[in-house]
């Protein structure tokens, strides 16, 4: 997402634009400065959509970007986070006392995938279709299908907006859409997980893709069909090469998998036969990433989530002075292991080229 | 296959004239737990009154909260038949939970009230006014 | 007659065969069809056995228009005339009443031989049989559209608008009364669904209160269109109304409510068929409607239960961070064994008492028996001081002779006094607490105890803990430890990977240190099913609070706060 261009509301004479001074704030863990910034704005008359998606949600993505750059810990990143979650709260809560508008629009489900533990993205939407005037029910980080289902029967809502942000959860991903529509609700999927121009929210059959939260308000606005109760389908009729039982082949062996590539690797690599239990265990992590995004490449029969993820950890490892070339030889290993499989050999060899032509392109090419 | 698949599950009894020996393998958990104490309080009834209960635990793999809720169940039993439990060969898994909880002593304390010195009760009486 | 085998046109082939003339003179009278001979000005030659029973007055030598309807007249004229062939396939009519297929074949002298087919019993067989597939596609359509939900108001959307669609031009669903209101939905052919809740009365509509009431339907034929009051009628329904049927929804032992389909008078009355199509439809309906209430009233009621057992929301309370986290074992039921409170100190020199505990069981069972520990420790709240008193009496409450099922937890008295934040730690029978410092490194709180609820008396001992700014304790079940999967598959998360995860959360604040072990424990375990998990961080704010309980910003910069704001306010 880009700097907003809309207008500084601070006086000329400061330095800083608001973004910079909050994102420093944030990244400092001083909430009680990000607080204050952000109601100062409101006070001088930004709208708090604005604070939202202009202010606030490009900090948070620089927050990511830091973090994948090596430049913030894991620790600053999560209190970061946490800070720009309740600075969003805190706007949320004044705003019964100034405007007591009751939703007028109509009543919306917002949640996240199941296993999605990135909710910031949901919030945002969340809280933008509040301020236009939808009843929201937002549900939080990873919302488990049957407790979406059940609220969905209780609620009866005009729609689900359902947000992920890590495209391995896509499988889960499609269940729940599927879920949701045999009831009689429409889905808007949204978030990076759903691909560049939401390409994977249609390959899972989801009635519309937003790529951020005015684009999810206005698919609202422009309003949601439901679908038929026709629409009742198995996940093998919107992915009819899922017959090749490939992906769940992957899936299901991935221990096998992961195992077998970390032996093949230390007897490759002399040196790691010297790792201790952590670096070993975050080898077989990293290994298990690697065919997790294989899964989910063979799931959707698209290389570019494989390949994208190969880039990205490139990307990350690079950030850190790690060489990939353990990446390359992973992909070597897992290749003869799955060399029975033509669809998978193909993910690999083209994550194996992605890595070969675009090395370590830097920390945010991830779909 | 990601899944893991429970050990199975089994109980071997040897019942002799004075010792009821339960040998445990698998995974003494929330799914296991009801049948474990079923078996070991109907060969208590069963078999002459023995003066000792051993579970061997050699082969255990794995127990919960509610296995070790069964442990407590099958010592109340064991002390209503005036017998000692003796928790054998135990498993590092077994150990931590005994640990944790701070029960072992409770367990294992030899009990035959007819052999008591002072021939009152042993301190071990349920005095609660629980009615949960 | 029985049916040729193969097919409408075959009669028609054999009959046209090029000696079929010739064989008409020895077979023809005795045909089971009827058979006219008529020349080529349309006089009648001659008429079958046959014929002269299905057209008595008919003789040799009149006028085929007089004695036949006008389609087979024109049709024989056309042929004469040379503007049809009689190649060109048979014809269909009525005469007297019958359907009949009038297949024309060439008798020579310009004279045409037809052969009438009673098609009467066929046809009413196969508009029969096609009513009925479309009614059962109609019906399955229903069920499968009506049965996808399970909200009410959703359903009896549903129920009107497909009965608008395939059964009447309007319908009105009535639902059963709460208190003396009724909510009706309305649906017109082609239109919107509208929903109302209004007070209305029933009886202005013959049969609808015995509907109401599970009692056998009323004829269509017995209802007086002129009887049905005006509230039953959409608003834009511009016609006045020609037939109702008024149809009971039977439920799963009490009504569900009434169906009112409605006709205009422009259009055909309801036949016997439609109403008893009515009848099977609503009965669908009915049982799909009842369906959604039973489930709405089952999933309120688990609710309002629930309400009780899920994990209290955490915050900031007198200048000490809380966060909170939990994942049921049981994903759909959202709670079961664990449980975790935050009971404030009267004030910021009251210590706050925190509990986090774990019952043995999964499941709504061991969740009910969580509420009650819950509600014994909020009664002994005023004995909160002493930690070992606070266990005895719990345990002398839990105790019992039926079940051996007991109760690990930590008790936690939390102060801030200067900057830090001082708690008293008492553990029975539960994992040990950690603390995070704000260099990163781990400790485990050495407090160890007895379970509670099964031995005599509890063991226990009390730990004091001082956190500087940007420290964290963290209270944990062994769900998080005992989560099994990592890359590998089946190995636990266990205490070295907690120890490790929550060295990177010094600093952090605590909701951010829970969210941080959630995440990596639900890494970890992927989608493998795995026990309660219960989190709670005790945590120094770094600065002193920006966000009161409330979430205002208590600015550094801004001394007035609301407080002398609302003061100054006359």
């Amino acid at each position: 997402m880009k700097q907003p261009s809309t207008p500084d509301p601070e006086p000329v004479r400061d330095p800083d634009p608001l973004p910079e001074r909050l994102w420093h704030a944030v990244a400092d863990g001083d909430e009680e400065r990000a607080v204050e910034l952000v109601h100062g704005a409101l006070e001088a008359g930004v709208t708090e959509e604005t604070l939202l998606l202009d202010i606030i949600a490009p900090v948070q993505e620089r927050v990511g970007a830091e973090w994948a750059a090596d430049r913030i810990s894991v620790a600053q990143e999560h209190a970061a986070t946490a800070i720009n979650e309740r600075v969003i709260a805190s706007l949320a809560h004044r705003r019964p006392h100034t405007r007591r508008r009751a939703p007028h629009r109509g009543r919306v489900t917002v949640g996240c995938v199941d296993g999605e533990w990135h909710a910031f993205p949901a919030r945002l939407v969340a809280e933008t279709l509040r301020l236009r005037g939808w009843r929201v029910d937002y549900l939080g980080a990873q919302t488990p299908t049957p407790h979406l289902v059940a609220h969905l029967h209780r609620t009866d809502p005009a729609a689900v907006l359902l947000s992920g942000s890590i495209p391995t959860h896509l499988p889960t991903a499609h269940a729940a859409i599927t879920a949701c529509q045999a009831i009689g609700i429409p889905v808007l999927a949204g978030g990076r997980a759903f691909g560049p121009d939401g390409r994977y929210a249609r390959a899972l059959g989801a009635d519309e893709h937003a790529p951020d939260a005015r684009g999810a308000a206005a698919v609202l606005e422009a309003g949601l069909p439901r679908p038929r109760p026709a629409a009742i389908r198995q996940a093998s009729e919107d992915l009819p090469h899922l017959a090749d039982q490939e992906y769940t082949m992957v899936v299901q062996t991935r221990p096998q998998l992961v195992k077998q590539t970390l032996a093949d690797l230390e007897a490759r690599f002399p040196a790691m036969r010297g790792y201790d239990d952590a670096q070993r265990e975050r080898t077989a992590e990293d290994l298990a990433h690697i065919v997790d995004f294989l899964g989910t490449a063979l799931y959707l029969d698209d290389p570019e989530v494989f390949t994208g993820f190969l880039t990205w950890t490139a990307g990350i490892l690079a950030a850190r002075n790690v060489p990939a070339h353990s990446l390359v030889t992973g992909l070597d290993v897992l290749s003869g292991l799955l060399r029975d499989f033509p669809r998978t050999v193909g993910m690999l060899r083209a994550g194996t080229a992605a890595l070969g032509s675009r090395p370590f392109t830097g920390p945010d090419t991830r779909a | 296959m990601t899944n893991k698949t429970p050990a199975e599950f089994t109980l071997i009894i040897f019942p002799e004239p004075t010792t009821l020996t339960v040998r445990i393998s698998g995974e003494l958990d929330y799914d296991t737990s009801e049948d474990f104490v079923h078996v070991v309080v109907r060969h208590l009834a069963e078999h002459p009154r023995p003066h000792d209960v051993h579970l061997d635990f050699h082969e255990l793999t794995w127990i919960d909260s509610t296995g070790l809720s069964a442990l407590l169940m099958i010592h109340r039993h064991t002390r209503a038949a005036d017998a000692t439990l003796h928790l054998d060969n135990r498993p590092p898994v077994l150990d931590r939970i005994l640990l944790v909880t701070n029960v072992l002593d409770h367990l294992t304390t030899p009990h035959h009230t007819r052999a008591h010195p002072s021939g009152r009760p042993a301190n071990d009486d349920i005095t609660g006014t629980g009615s949960f | 007659m029985p049916a040729p085998a193969d097919g409408l046109s075959a009669p028609a082939e054999r009959l046209r065969s090029p000696d079929a003339d010739r064989r008409v003179g020895e077979t023809w009278t005795e045909a089971p069809h009827p058979v006219l001979v008529v020349d080529r000005h349309g006089g009648l030659l001659r008429i079958n056995e046959a014929a002269r029973h299905l057209l008595p007055a008919a003789v040799s030598g009149d006028w085929l228009h007089e004695r036949v309807p006008a389609w087979l007249a024109d049709a024989h004229q056309r042929i004469s005339d040379g503007l049809r062939r009689t190649s060109a396939g048979p014809l269909t009519g009525i005469i007297n009443d019958r359907l009949f297929e009038a297949h024309p074949t060439e008798a020579g002298d310009g004279d045409v031989v037809w052969w009438l087919a009673d098609e009467t019993e066929r046809r009413e067989a196969e508009t029969a049989l096609g009513n009925a597939q479309r009614r059962s596609e109609i019906l399955s359509e229903v069920s499968s559209a009506l049965l996808s939900t399970l909200n009410v108001p959703r359903c009896m959307e549903v129920a009107a608008s497909m009965a608008a669609e395939h059964l009447a031009e309007a319908a009105v669903l009535v639902a059963p009364p709460q208190g003396r209101r009724y909510a009706l939905t309305y649906a017109r052919q082609g239109g919107p669904t509208t929903q109302v809740t209004r007070r209305v009365d029933i009886s202005g509509v013959p049969g609808l209160s015995e509907a109401l009431q599970g009692f056998p339907p009323v004829p269509a034929r017995w209802i007086n269109p002129d009887d049905i009051p005006d509230w039953v009628i959409p608003h834009d329904f511009a016609a006045p109304v020609g037939s109702v049927i008024v149809a009971p929804l039977p439920g799963h032992g009490v009504p569900a409510g009434a169906l009112i389909l409605l006709r205009s008078s422009t259009e055909r009355a309801f036949t016997e068929g439609e109403e008893i199509f009515a009848r099977l439809f609503a009965a669908r309906a009915g049982a799909a409607l009842s369906a959604a209430r039973l489930y709405s009233e089952q999933a309120a009621i688990t609710a309002t239960l629930m309400r009780e057992l899920l994990p209290p929301k955490l915050g900031s309370v007198h200048g000490v961070e809380y966060g909170g986290g939990y994942r049921a074992a049981k994903e759909q039921e959202r709670v079961g064994g664990d449980f975790y409170d935050v009971h404030p100190g009267a004030d910021t020199t009251e210590e706050t008492l925190v509990v986090l505990g774990d019952v043995a069981g999964k499941g709504l069972e061991a969740a009910v028996l969580t509420g009650k520990i819950r509600n014994t420790l909020h009664a002994l709240l005023p004995l909160a001081g002493d930690h070992q008193h606070l266990l005895d009496l719990l345990n002398s409450a839990l105790l019992t002779s039926h079940h051996t099922r007991f109760v690990t937890l930590v008790l936690a008295s939390v102060r801030r006094h200067a900057g830090r934040v001082r708690i008293r730690l008492t553990s029975a029978g539960h994992p040990a607490p950690l603390v995070v410092r704000a260099d990163g490194s781990v400790t485990e709180v050495p407090a160890r105890g007895s379970l509670v609820g099964v031995l005599p008396r509890v063991k226990a001992t009390t730990v004091e803990v001082v956190l500087a700014p940007g420290e964290s304790c963290l209270l944990y079940t062994d769900g998080i430890t005992e989560a099994r999967g990592g890359p590998l598959g089946d190995e636990l998360f266990g205490e070295r990977r907690l120890r490790r995860a929550l060295a990177d959360c010094a600093g952090m604040p605590a909701e951010a240190v829970v969210e941080r072990v959630q995440m990596l424990v639900g890494q970890w375990l992927g989608p493998a099913r795995h026990d309660d998990m219960a989190t709670v961080a005790i945590t120094a704010p770094r600065s002193a609070p920006a966000v009161v309980a409330g979430g205002h910003p208590r600015g550094r910069t801004r001394p007035r706060s609301r407080g002398q704001d609302s003061r100054r306010t006359p």
